[in-house]
């Protein structure tokens, strides 16, 4: 049975008529599995977890037929019983480790605070627990850093604390939200290396949202890409690389620059993601998508199994099996 | 062909106030950066934050004095100009600013702000800009009914466009940009890429290009300048450098950026730890501490940039990597 079950997730802003930012996105997560979720901004990416941990507030509006972690139909929790499983065994690691912390308090505070509220652990217990998580995720002289401020840690630093908060509860589920986007190459190395062996080490699930698709290549065995709300194609890695069956995964792969070694220009998808006024009336990809032919333009297609992968396309790519 | 920016030692160093008591701190935000850069190419320069690569372009662009070194540019020397030389300098050298949503001005029609710099630096009536403005519009791939419009009616990759439309509207022998495309997606930066190379193809502009992406230097490179804390660390052309790098820095930068396809067989080079603090270097060579080849020699001796093959490299022990 997965760990998390999410099916036909619609997010809206504003009335029941808004066009939706999440857009039917079906999506199950296994214990201990790791999980890509790819896309551009805009793509929906990081409203599907902020609708999974309940922090979507009014007009936002959510509908879905099922919404599971571990058994609990998230859509039915009150704020109180929501925010015993949010923080413990569903975390979250954000993007940006300077804004994730609270300047105002002490990264060990920081960290017992997590405790007090979820296991209950106070005083010494608390701290010495704070420590050993602080060693946890190789932060060097963690007794010292204990009484360090946010603003004392450099940026790395910060994204390691916050970690440590993120895994304090011994979650089921982390949710890694483009976790090594602010921070250098080497840095971003060692922090998905850490990320990487804690999953493993603990058999959390760790999904995975980053729009870079090298990252998703080195860490994850199961990649979803969204477009404008959709999931258009959920496959394994490296075959969606490989072998990619959406046209729009295949313009992603081919706009990076690492694709087009010695090649003059890079291929490019024209035009950019439809906004609230301009979305198509068929495949949201229409528009842009070199294939397209006239049904493309007339009907949506569905997420449906093809040769390799799960893809939303009338023609998808790339079919002959090996 | 014609050098059109030549550096030589240029050195940028900062007082910082470390409290009423404490007399000043110096940081060697520069130290001894030279280079030639030819007509028609791109010089890459790369490295983590805090390496110097910013205080480059501030003193390239003329921004800021450099505390030491000479600067050259399209033949005239910088240090010693008089007014109307600096005036025509800075005609010389524009800019292209990692944000674009903060390098336009929100409160100026898009039309006029393409105008400013011919309005200031040329004596053409308005219709004569109106022209040239517009002109230029096409060439980097916005209608002429934007001509009319605010930034905020613009997406990210549209807005990049502008600044760059506005930094090539005086036909500047050299651009620099720094982290042009970092705050884009993937497609929108493969658009943006693209253009960069079709201007600088058009108006033989040399390029100095800056950035932490590996993949996008890779692509628009002639040259590439790996830096570490304020100093070179290796400096040769392109496909040299990829193909065996030689300072250990560059091996272990090469080796974290993640790849589409990574090679399960091919060992990760990690370095532990982070930038040392540039208030307080370490003696000798500033990438002793993190480097797994480092000896007692580089914690004493600071290695010279010297000539080793066709590129030049700052480590004692380049030799046995060639």
């Amino acid at each position: 049975m997965s760990l998390l079950q999410i099916k036909n997730l619609n997010v809206r802003f504003g009335d029941a008529n808004a066009v939706p930012v999440v857009d039917g996105l079906d999506l199950s997560v296994n214990e201990g599995e790791v999980l890509a979720i790819v896309g551009e901004s805009g793509s929906g990416k990081s409203v599907t977890m902020m609708a999974l941990m309940g922090l979507i507030d009014a007009p936002g509006r959510i509908t879905a037929d099922a919404l599971t972690f571990d058994g609990t139909n998230m859509l039915k929790l009150s704020g109180r019983q929501r925010r015993k499983v949010v923080g413990k065994d569903m975390a979250m690691v954000f993007q940006d480790p300077m804004t994730a912390l609270n300047p105002s308090y002490t990264v060990g505070f920081q960290i017992e605070e997590v405790l007090r509220q979820h296991l209950g652990l106070r005083g010494k217990a608390a701290r010495q627990r704070a420590l050993e998580l602080l060693k946890k995720v190789e932060i060097p002289g963690a007794e010292s850093r204990l009484d360090a401020y946010p603003h004392q840690l450099s940026g790395g630093m910060s994204q390691r604390v916050a970690i440590a908060m993120a895994i304090a509860g011994e979650p089921k589920l982390l949710i890694a939200d483009e976790p090594t986007t602010a921070l250098d190459v080497t840095i971003q190395a060692q922090i998905m290396e850490l990320l990487l062996n804690l999953q493993k080490e603990q058999n959390m699930a760790l999904i995975l949202i980053t729009h870079d698709l090298a990252v998703v290549a080195e860490t994850a065995k199961r990649v979803c890409v969204m477009y404008a709300g959709q999931a258009v194609e959920v496959g394994q890695v490296p075959e969606l690389f490989d072998v990619p069956a959406h046209p729009y995964s295949e313009a992603l792969l081919a706009a990076i620059p690492e694709h087009s070694q010695g090649a003059e220009r890079l291929a490019t998808l024209p035009g950019i993601v439809p906004g609230r006024y301009d979305r198509p009336e068929g495949c949201l990809l229409s528009p842009r998508c070199p294939y397209a032919q006239d049904n493309c333009r007339r009907q949506r297609p569905t997420l449906d199994p093809q040769a390799h992968s799960q893809v939303r396309c009338f023609y998808p790519l790339n079919q002959e099996v090996a | 062909m014609t050098v059109v920016l030549t550096a030589r030692e240029l050195t940028r160093h900062y007082e910082v106030s470390r409290g009423l008591f404490k007399g000043h701190a110096l940081v060697r935000a520069l130290n001894g950066v030279s280079f030639e850069l030819e007509a028609g190419k791109t010089l890459a320069v790369v490295g983590e934050s805090g390496c110097g690569k910013s205080t480059l372009a501030r003193a390239l662009t003329l921004i800021e004095e450099p505390s030491s070194g000479s600067l050259k540019i399209a033949g005239q020397e910088v240090a010693g100009a008089n007014k109307a030389e600096r005036k025509q300098l800075r005609k010389d050298v524009q800019m292209v600013f990692q944000s674009p949503y903060a390098s336009l001005n929100p409160r100026q029609k898009i039309g006029d702000q393409l105008g400013e710099p011919l309005l200031i630096n040329t004596n053409l009536s308005k219709a004569e800009r109106r022209e040239k403005v517009q002109a230029m519009m096409q060439q980097v791939g916005l209608r002429p009914e934007h001509y009319q419009r605010y930034p905020h009616m613009f997406s990210g990759g549209q807005r990049q466009r502008i600044a760059l439309a506005r930094a090539m509207m005086l036909q500047p022998k050299v651009l620099v940009a720094d982290e042009p495309t970092s705050a884009l997606d993937v497609s929108i930066q493969a658009q943006v890429l693209n253009l960069f190379m079709d201007l600088q193809k058009e108006f033989n502009t040399a390029y100095v290009f800056i950035s932490h992406n590996l993949a996008v230097v890779r692509h628009v490179a002639d040259q590439v300048l790996v830096m570490y804390l304020g100093r070179p660390a290796e400096m040769g052309p392109k496909e040299d450098i990829y193909s065996k790098p030689l300072h250990p820095y560059t091996q272990a930068l090469l080796s974290a950026t993640p790849t589409i396809h990574p090679d399960p067989l091919k060992p990760k080079i990690k370095i532990a730890g982070e930038l040392p603090n540039p208030l307080n270097p370490p003696p000798g060579c500033a990438f002793h501490k993190r480097c797994p080849y480092a000896t007692e020699r580089c914690a004493v001796e600071e290695p010279a940039f010297r000539q080793v093959g066709t590129r030049q490299v700052a480590c004692h022990y380049a030799e046995q990597f060639l």
